[in-house]
């Protein structure tokens, strides 16, 4: 095993062709990450027509890369502009935006890129381990495990709503469940608000509502307000490689959080079923909840950056379990990565094992190494990125509010999430000037969909019964500590709010 | 001894058939003449990646390379089950311009008159059809029941995952668990690829679906198929021998129309002859060109085309139900008893 495990690493570095493919690769994968609107699963059926005729790795390599770091640049849109161009990069948008305001992009972005690749390189450490006790680990997960996971996700936002907002937070939170319901029921085939537009059958599109709630109304108070998205002048900030670094460095120094939010990424893109954006609020919400200062988040906290960028590029390394192994992709994006397999002659399944074992770990491998070079690659642009942040309002709104209308169109292609985007925006703009939180009602969406189905799946196969299950307890305990603990707070004045008296 | 006229005749005859051959590869070639410099939409009625989105794009990009001077692309209109792209393909403009692929299933949807379908398949333009997706019961390998007696015979319902209701899984297995009055408790919101994994865990026993789909699934020793209806494969006894109840194999043989015609190709009603013909006879070399036969296969997307009229007949046989079916098919859409 072991000699396996470095020859493929020496196999793959000392290959000229494979590397140049993986630079190709990475090159690609940023660039489709950074468009709003397009996801990467589309990037990789567009690009199956080309690894016909490649060899069998270094086909695998190009798509894996390619596919690993699309997660990487998605959060630069986020974190510059309030833009998320994806359901898990909004959780990014709600620290790493405030950020940008206080003219600390570059902090922002070096944190959250090298979060990213640390996320992408712990979850193929997760791969790599995970690989003897896959099948129990995967298998323990079912609908009863799935609707108990919404359900701690969802009480995340007493702590996301900080303090005395609580309340807002659970009618926020509440609106976004709300909204999950839209479209056709799971069970009964009935459609739910939705009437005779057929837009609306599968669902509310994410994208469009994160991009209205999140995207436009910054940008309507950023026209308004005018000046630039970095309210500090650009001499202030003497604006360099440095304050890269200094972000760079955050991530060593939340080390902690920055290995716990990685692996939980890992593991939940793993288990099929949860989605991606599921990882990134998990873990956005998991970082509010255990951290000692909760009120800093949603004003520019650096964990609330590096926590979803973590997840959201460590499950890639965790979807690829079943994928490669049980031939069960773990989500839509491995399933065109499947078929792309299928073509270059790799039939997943439990004998990649013992057949495949060199090119199991020359993916490890790729993922290791197409993180790294993604992370330097973007590291070194960010200095140029990051002064678009200081330009004048009048000439950058126009421009992202045309990104954000594209965006919504693209990912569906159907115009009437337009509509739904214009309208959406005015709550939205509304929220953002009453000092209503937002983040909860992404939760709110994303799992109350999750919680859903996955409740009246239990419920029909064990009935209430499904509550004891062995790791179906250890869930509610969860839930119950968070909720108590969610409680004690709220009761104890936080500092924030003995700033606001004083000030 | 042949006589001279009989001679005579049959090069008339022979004659006729050369003129006819040559007037139709004519009209197709005028009709191939019109796409030189056009663009041809191809439209998927479901997101990227998967089934139909592998031989709608394998398609496309073939059917350009038998229409010299044309542009295909292929875009995705997913949403609501097919319907939606569906819908947009049949009110396109008939110019030969737009075509696409979507779910036969949409057949159920018309036969009960279901308020969301705009189309009408039976007046559709019909290019081809790529595959035939012979349907199969599949059961986990934990499971004690080996074959469709054993199925047959349990006391307890056993669980079986179906999609979304309306979707062509969940419609079947209604049907056929009705109408063979199967020991199944069905469960549905099973979309993708969950019901393997269910099935895998264990909280699921089985499940009817399209072999390709579970082709892997069985390879990989996770479970095993015992019934099949409609294929040419010999390894899994049909479905229909072991049925006695002639209403049963009546839908039976409906299902088996279904997967007969798979991943098909069409565009909106009323496309010109000529054209029509260039389409087909582009996608009829697609389809014979060994290279996409060669990619198709290392898909695992089977390649069994039929073409124009052959695929319109069967659409059509499809969609003409006795009222008795389609009162079982209204039944088997409706909303699920509890």
């Amino acid at each position: 095993m072991i000699d396996v495990m470095f020859s493929s690493l020496g196999a793959l570095l000392t290959s000229p062709q494979t590397m140049g493919l993986m630079l190709i690769a990475v090159l690609i994968g940023l660039i489709v990450g950074a468009t709003p609107g397009i996801g990467g699963r589309l990037s990789i059926a567009l690009a199956i027509p080309f690894v016909f005729g490649m060899d069998m790795t270094q086909g695998a390599v190009f798509l894996l890369t390619m596919h690993a770091v699309n997660g990487t640049s998605g959060q630069i849109s986020s974190i510059m502009f309030g833009v998320p161009g994806d359901g898990d990069d909004a959780a990014t948008t709600i620290d790493g935006y405030p950020m940008a305001k206080k003219g600390e992009a570059g902090r922002a972005l070096g944190a959250s890129i090298t979060a990213s690749g640390v996320g992408g390189i712990i979850g193929a450490g997760v791969f790599a381990i995970m690989i003897p006790v896959l099948e129990p680990v995967i298998l323990a997960f079912s609908p009863a495990e799935f609707f108990l996971l919404a359900i701690l996700g969802i009480t995340f936002i007493a702590f996301l709503a900080g303090g005395q907002n609580i309340f807002k937070g659970m009618i926020v939170g509440l609106f976004g469940m709300i909204l999950a319901t839209i479209g056709m029921d799971p069970q009964t085939g009935t459609t739910r608000y939705a009437g005779d537009y057929l837009f609306l059958w599968d669902g509310v599109s994410l994208v469009t509502l994160v991009l209205a709630l999140f995207a436009v109304p910054e940008m309507i108070t950023l026209a308004v307000k005018g000046g630039s998205i970095a309210s500090v002048s650009m001499e202030n900030v003497k604006y360099s490689y440095k304050q890269i670094f200094q972000g760079v460095m955050e991530v060593p120094r939340h080390w902690f959080l920055a290995l716990r939010t990685s692996i939980i990424g890992a593991m939940i893109g793993m288990v099929p079923g949860l989605g991606g954006s599921a990882a990134a609020w998990l873990c956005y919400g998991h970082a509010v909840q255990s951290s000692k200062t909760p009120e800093r988040f949603g004003h520019g906290a650096v964990e609330g950056v590096i926590a979803p960028e973590t997840a959201s590029n460590a499950k890639e390394g965790g979807s690829l379990l079943p994928t490669l192994f049980f031939g069960i992709p773990g989500s839509s994006g491995m399933a065109v990565m499947m078929g792309a397999f299928l073509i270059l002659g790799i039939q997943p399944g439990p004998a990649m094992l013992t057949q495949h074992l060199d090119l199991v770990w020359t993916l490890i491998w790729a993922l290791v190494v197409g993180n790294l070079i993604a992370v330097t690659f973007l590291l070194f642009i960010t200095r140029w990125v990051a002064v678009l942040t200081f330009i004048n309002a009048s000439m950058l709104v126009p421009f992202i509010i045309v990104m954000v209308a594209i965006g919504a169109y693209v990912n569906e292609g159907q115009w009437e999430n337009l509509v739904i985007l214009v309208m959406m925006s005015a709550v939205g703009y509304a929220m953002l000037r009453a000092g209503w939180p937002r983040a909860p009602f992404v939760i709110g969406l994303v799992l109350g969909r999750i919680a859903e189905e996955s409740l009246h799946k239990a419920l029909d196969l064990w009935g209430y019964s499904f509550f004891v299950r062995p790791l179906s307890l250890v869930l509610i305990g969860m839930i119950i500590a968070t909720v108590g603990f969610a409680i004690y707070k709220s009761r104890r004045p936080s500092v924030l709010d003995n700033l606001k008296v004083t000030s | 001894m042949m006589s001279k006229a009989t001679l005579k005749n049959a090069f008339k005859l022979a004659g006729a058939a050369c003129f006819v051959l040559q007037a139709t590869t004519a009209f197709a070639q005028q009709g191939a003449e019109f796409f030189k410099g056009k663009t041809v939409n191809y439209i998927v009625a479901t997101a990227p990646g998967g089934g139909y989105d592998s031989y709608g794009r394998l398609v496309a990009e073939y059917m350009q390379r038998y229409l010299p001077g044309s542009t295909f692309v292929v875009k995705n209109m997913p949403g609501a089950g097919h319907i939606i792209g569906t819908n947009a393909i049949y009110a396109s403009k008939p110019d030969g311009l737009t075509i696409g692929t979507f779910n036969t299933g949409l057949i159920y949807n018309q036969i009960t008159k279901e308020s969301a379908v705009k189309f009408d398949l039976s007046k559709m333009s019909w290019i081809g059809k790529a595959a035939a997706d012979p349907r199969v019961i599949v059961i986990a390998q934990q499971s004690p029941i080996k074959s469709f007696e054993d199925l047959m015979s349990q006391k307890q319902p056993q669980n079986f995952a179906v999609a979304g209701p309306g979707s062509a899984s969940f419609v079947e297995t209604v049907m056929l668990t009705n109408a063979l009055k199967m020991p199944v408790k069905m469960l549905s919101g099973y979309n993708g690829t969950d019901d393997q994994l269910a099935m895998r865990r264990g909280e699921i026993v089985g499940s009817i679906a399209s072999r390709s789909s579970y082709k892997a699934f069985v390879e990989n020793g996770y479970g095993r198929m015992i019934a099949q209806i409609g294929g040419a494969e010999k390894d899994v006894p049909q479905l229909a021998s072991m049925v006695k109840d002639e209403k049963a194999l009546g839908l039976i043989a409906l299902v088996q129309s279904q997967g007969d015609i798979a991943r098909l190709t069409a565009g909106p009603p009323g496309i010109p002859a000529d054209r029509m013909d260039a389409l087909i006879d582009a996608y009829k070399k697609a389809m014979e060109d060994p290279e996409l036969q060669a990619r198709a296969e290392k898909l695992g997307l089977p390649v069994q085309p039929a073409y124009g009229e052959s695929v319109l007949k069967a659409v059509t046989a499809a969609i003409n139900q006795s009222d008795e079916t389609r009162a079982m098919l209204s039944e088997a859409l409706k909303a699920p008893k509890k």
